[in-house]
């Protein structure tokens, strides 16, 4: 680990200054993925903002017929709500199945969305339910959000505020963790919401996607077995000592059929 | 001897709340701090290298080099290898400055030391220091390495074939594959796995001008194996060499050599007059700790027609890394060539190894040390004859034991079984696990979409003879009547401070709480092994038994005088010297407590052995369940039974047996080090990509004992950490053939990741194995 400058932040207005006021500088709020980026010293921010703590940045309600998480809410937190299990038990179940017990007592939404790891889970659900991404500058589509592996249409300077996930009603998530990193090598979000038919998929290629393909066919008859043989793009599938694209996207269509089965059984 | 009744280990509590005392919580006044260099690449040449911007950045008080290992003439590192290969030749040994010289040959060697006031200014000094390669190419498998034509890791090991050797009669063998009814073949690999135990790798030096001493603060197994080493890398006597080890966070074999980060700071505490440290991080251990295992063996088994065994044949290939370690290519050559029979009555044997230099991280022992590779050949083999010739495996094994009234058992390369009983171990397992109900499961899980498959091994080890001709151990008695027995082994997670203590405590008749044990005191030299090759509760547990019976019977006559009888009419029972009509007594602490104050105290025994290999062995059995669209397997059932001699405490057993199984289970399912095969880049540089057993993968271990005493040593121990590790490997891959034979999947390698397994399955939907 390099030298740094450590800063709490008292105020999201503060955290904007002091990123303004230090271009080297980064935002800390769970920590999860740039301490040990630090520990492996991979980079060097002159300072950490710590963002963590900000009351602004946090707590769970439903509003307006949508469920709203503040950006520093814990993965633990999410899990673990009453308010989220009544409105949106797929999402309490996948925060559940992210990282460890330690990660999900520190990672937080916001930081999981802002990195887009490409074998993360929150992005699939917050793309299978069309959420909006809420910034200290602005609001940002879901669709628009995530731009590929670790690139999203944050701006510098422009810190997660909260999610607005829209409440369908009926989702699921299945996850196939990676054995040593526990990471998702395929999890699947599918949402059956007022917006249609939604199956998202992260881990299994460079960024979190929408099958489409999937999603069509599903809409016209919402079955299991409408997957068999169904198109799946290969050319995006991560390919890595760990398991070939075809693997991959064997997983991403088993996944897809557990989340349905799931979904349609109503767990 | 009394059996004594299973006790928590009494290490437990210090351990798990954080109180234990390890390497890295060790400092002295005025230490300095180092770290290091590494190579970046595989194979190369240096041309240059320049510490001098090192040097002026802040904090920063020394830089070594290969110039520094030179001058030491820290150049060669031990090998134990006590043997001559094939024509009388000896093992060629390359070079091993402890900082690298003219070239570098693994990701991860050490190449330059920087020394600051710091550990955060050393780490960054480390970037500064300038560097000029000029890039060879890299092998990083033994096919690759023994290929015309590969790059050379060393002038003197031409081919980098550093050592062939031969054992067996090949003649023998030969004329009885001629008139063989049935030829069994397979080839196998045991994979390169990083044993990764949960302490990092780090030491302390300070050194003595006055008395030219070091004191070294490291892990080891125990400290006269490391000290020896430590002598014969840097020519230091050995008593100008003090080792200090509290508590070690896991060894397995990795922590029983000598390492070149311990000859460096040697160099930096003596020039600097300070007490150097250094931490290690994981990712320092995946790329400098010692591999383990990384064999390929290629086995022949020829049956006659009555399904007997007739005669084997294995060819190994052990790949050594790109330097030899003290171990490795002793133990991946003796300890095959010791068991290469198995449990089996083979009347022509003969085994051929080639020893083979890599660009990888040396290979050490690891818990097992080739007898987890030489049962694995063996019981694949045997699975896979009792399957082309119909014959059910347990019959086949049965059919082709070493029969009961054949021991002590000579077998036809170098090992003398002690008596056994391969067919109750196997008959107990067979029970527990149900095996012959087993059908009636595999059909159950093809009605929920599953495979399931179930496998057994039967295997035999030799525990190490260790490398000192004796073990001792002392008992010190103080003031108040507690003892304390000194041992110069180590623990490193097996139990020690229980077990010893309670064979001392148990054979005095005294309660536990009065006996301590301390492993390892520098200021206590006893001659004695390290922690090793299953060996310390046969090796040294059995010498603690010696020096009780020992201190009984030295404490007699000065119980008499105090009883005013003759030494012979003094009986010891119960924790209590008496005479021999019971009328007079006196308590082993009301006797200790009044010799108190003779310095020796009186009562202080020493004790010592000579232990050679004992011979544990056992049967385990695994049910797997595969989910064909995943290949996901699901360990459904693990039985252990093993002849593990004498159990002391069946609780520590059972812990061995679950962290052998679970090694087992991580190196069959998910563990391998991987280098990418063009560039010699480690590809599993971390536990995101190297898959590390978690507790779930073995959810629950049926472990059960089949003792056998031994009568190689005084408590009937045979020893048990390792079987968990060599049972398994086997009994798991026999579980996947099993399971997958059905899919028409034949042998795959290990590991059985869920993406292989998934492919296989694929891949005979198309073209499915006979």
């Amino acid at each position: 680990m390099f030298q740094f400058n450590y800063v709490k932040a008292k105020s999201l207005s503060d955290a904007q200054a002091l990123i303004a006021a230090n271009p080297d500088a980064k935002l800390l709020s769970g920590g999860m993925t740039l301490i040990p980026t630090l520990k492996q010293r991979l980079a060097q921010p002159s300072h950490l903002v710590d963002i963590g703590g900000l009351s602004e940045l946090r707590g769970i309600e439903v509003k307006d017929g949508q469920l709203v998480i503040g950006a520093a809410t814990r993965h633990y937190e999410v899990a673990s709500s009453a308010v989220v299990k009544k409105a949106l038990p797929a999402l309490a179940s996948l925060a559940y199945l992210i990282g460890d017990p330690q990660v999900r007592n520190r990672g937080t939404l916001g930081g999981s969305i802002a990195n887009n790891d490409p074998a993360a889970d929150y992005p699939a659900a917050v793309l299978a339910l069309d959420a909006t991404i809420v910034t200290n500058k602005r609001e940002i589509a879901a669709g628009n959000f995530f731009q590929g592996m670790f690139a999203t249409a944050l701006e510098e300077g422009e810190i997660v505020v909260r999610v607005r996930f829209n409440i369908p009603p009926r989702a699921a998530y299945e996850k196939f963790a990676h054995p040593a990193s526990g990471y998702a090598m395929a999890g699947v979000f599918v949402a059956d919401g007022a917006a249609g038919l939604r199956v998202a998929v992260t881990g299994a290629a460079s960024g979190v996607f929408r099958w489409s393909e999937a999603e069509q066919a599903l809409t016209k008859k919402l079955s299991p077995e409408v997957l068999e043989g169904l198109p799946l793009d290969l050319t995006n599938m991560n390919e890595d000592i760990h398991a070939t694209r075809e693997y991959r996207a064997n997983l991403a269509r088993v996944m897809t059929k557990r989340a349905l089965v799931k979904m349609l059984a109503g767990k | 001897m009394s059996q004594s009744q299973p006790a928590n280990r009494r290490e437990d509590l210090r351990l798990i709340t954080g109180r234990g005392r390890y390497t890295a919580d060790v400092n002295l006044t005025g230490q300095l701090h180092a770290a290091f260099l590494r190579a970046d690449r595989a194979h190369a040449q240096i041309v240059s290298i320049n510490a001098e911007p090192a040097l002026r950045q802040p904090g920063v008080v020394a830089v070594f080099t290969g110039a520094d290992a030179i001058d030491a003439g820290y150049t060669q590192f031990p090998n134990l290898m006590s043997f001559a290969g094939r024509n009388g030749a000896q093992i060629l040994k390359p070079e091993r400055p402890v900082l690298a010289t003219t070239a570098v040959r693994y990701v991860g060697e050490t190449i330059a030391m920087v020394v600051a006031e710091s550990a955060l200014a050393a780490q960054d000094a480390i970037d500064a220091i300038e560097i000029d390669y000029r890039d060879l190419s890299a092998v990083v498998t033994v096919t690759d390495a023994l290929a015309a034509g590969a790059p050379q890791l060393h002038e003197n090991v031409p081919g980098n074939l550093c050592f062939e050797w031969e054992t067996g009669d090949a003649r023998a063998v030969e004329e009885a594959f001629a008139k063989a009814a049935h030829i069994t073949r397979l080839k196998v690999l045991t994979t390169r796995v990083a044993p990764s135990p949960l302490e990092p790798r780090g030491s302390l030096v300070s050194y003595d001008a006055a008395s030219e001493s070091y004191d070294i603060y490291t892990p080891s197994q125990g400290m006269m194996m490391l000290r020896k080493q430590f002598a014969m890398l840097t020519g230091v006597p050995e008593e100008k060499l003090r080792v200090h080890t509290n508590d070690v966070g896991g060894s397995f074999g990795q922590r029983s050599g000598v390492y070149p980060e311990h000859g460096a700071l040697m160099i930096a505490a003596k020039k600097l007059g300070r007490p150097v440290k250094w931490v290690g991080s994981r990712a320092d251990g995946f790329m400098s700790d010692a591999h383990g295992r990384g064999i390929e063996i290629a086995g022949q088994l020829a049956l006659d027609s009555a399904g007997e065994f007739i005669a084997a044949r294995y060819d190994f290939l052990c790949d050594m890394g790109a330097y030899l370690t003290p171990t490795g290519s002793i133990s991946h050559l003796r300890n095959p060539a010791t068991l290469m029979t198995g449990v089996y009555k083979i009347p022509a044997l003969y085994g051929a190894f080639k020893v083979v230099l890599t660009n990888t991280v040396p290979i050490a022992a690891y818990r097992g040390a080739g007898r987890p590779d030489i049962a694995y050949a063996i019981e694949r083999l045997v699975d896979r004859a009792a399957d082309e010739l119909k014959i059910e495996r347990s019959e086949l094994r049965r059919r082709n034991f070493i029969p009961a009234d054949a021991f002590p058992y000579k077998t036809p390369t170098v090992g003398v079984y002690e008596p056994s009983d391969f067919a109750g171990c196997l008959e107990q397992a067979l029970t527990t696990a149900d095996w012959r109900g087993f059908e009636a499961r595999r059909v159950a899980a093809k009605g929920r979409g599953k495979l399931r498959g179930i496998g057994l091994s039967t295997i035999i080890e030799a525990t190490g003879a260790g490398v000192f001709p004796k073990d001792q151990v002392a008992i010190e008695v103080d003031a108040a009547g507690k003892l304390t027995v000194y041992t110069v082994s180590m623990s490193s997670g097996q139990g020690h401070e229980t077990t010893f203590t309670s064979v001392v405590a148990d054979t005095l008749g005294l309660p536990h709480a009065m006996v301590t044990l301390r492993e390892c005191d520098p200021a206590r030299e006893l001659i004695g092994n390290h922690t090793g090759g299953s060996r310390s509760m046969a090796g040294v547990g059995s010498v603690c038994k010696v020096a009780a019976d020992k201190l009984i019977e030295q404490a007699k006559p000065l119980a008499a005088e105090e009883l005013e009888l003759e030494p012979s009419q003094v009986d010891y029972a119960g924790g209590e010297f008496k005479s021999r009509d019971g009328e007079k007594t006196i308590s082993f602490v009301q006797l200790a407590q009044k010799l108190a104050g003779r310095d020796p105290h009186p009562m202080n025994t020493l004790a010592e052995a000579t232990v050679g290999s004992t011979w544990p062995n056992g049967c385990h059995i695994a049910e797997v369940e595969i989910d064909p669209d995943t290949g996901v397997t699901e360990i459904a059932s693990y039985v252990a039974v093993d002849d593990c001699g004498t159990v002391i405490n069946h609780q520590i057993v059972e812990g061995q047996v679950h962290g052998g199984v679970t090694q087992g289970a991580g190196q069959m399912f998910q563990e391998e080090v991987i280098y990418d095969r063009a560039s010699g880049q480690l590809l599993t540089g971390s536990f995101m990509d190297y898959g590390m057993p978690r507790a779930g993968l073995v959810r629950d271990i049926n472990v059960g004992d089949h003792p056998v005493p031994s009568k190689l040593n005084a408590i009937g121990a045979k020893g048990v950490g390792e079987s968990g590790c060599t049972a398994s490997l086997p009994a798991l891959a026999n579980a996947m053939t099993d399971a997958l034979r059905p899919a028409g999947v034949g042998h795959l390698d290990m590991p059985y990741t869920p993406s292989k397994v998934w492919h296989s399955i694929q891949a005979a939907k198309i073209n499915p194995s006979k």
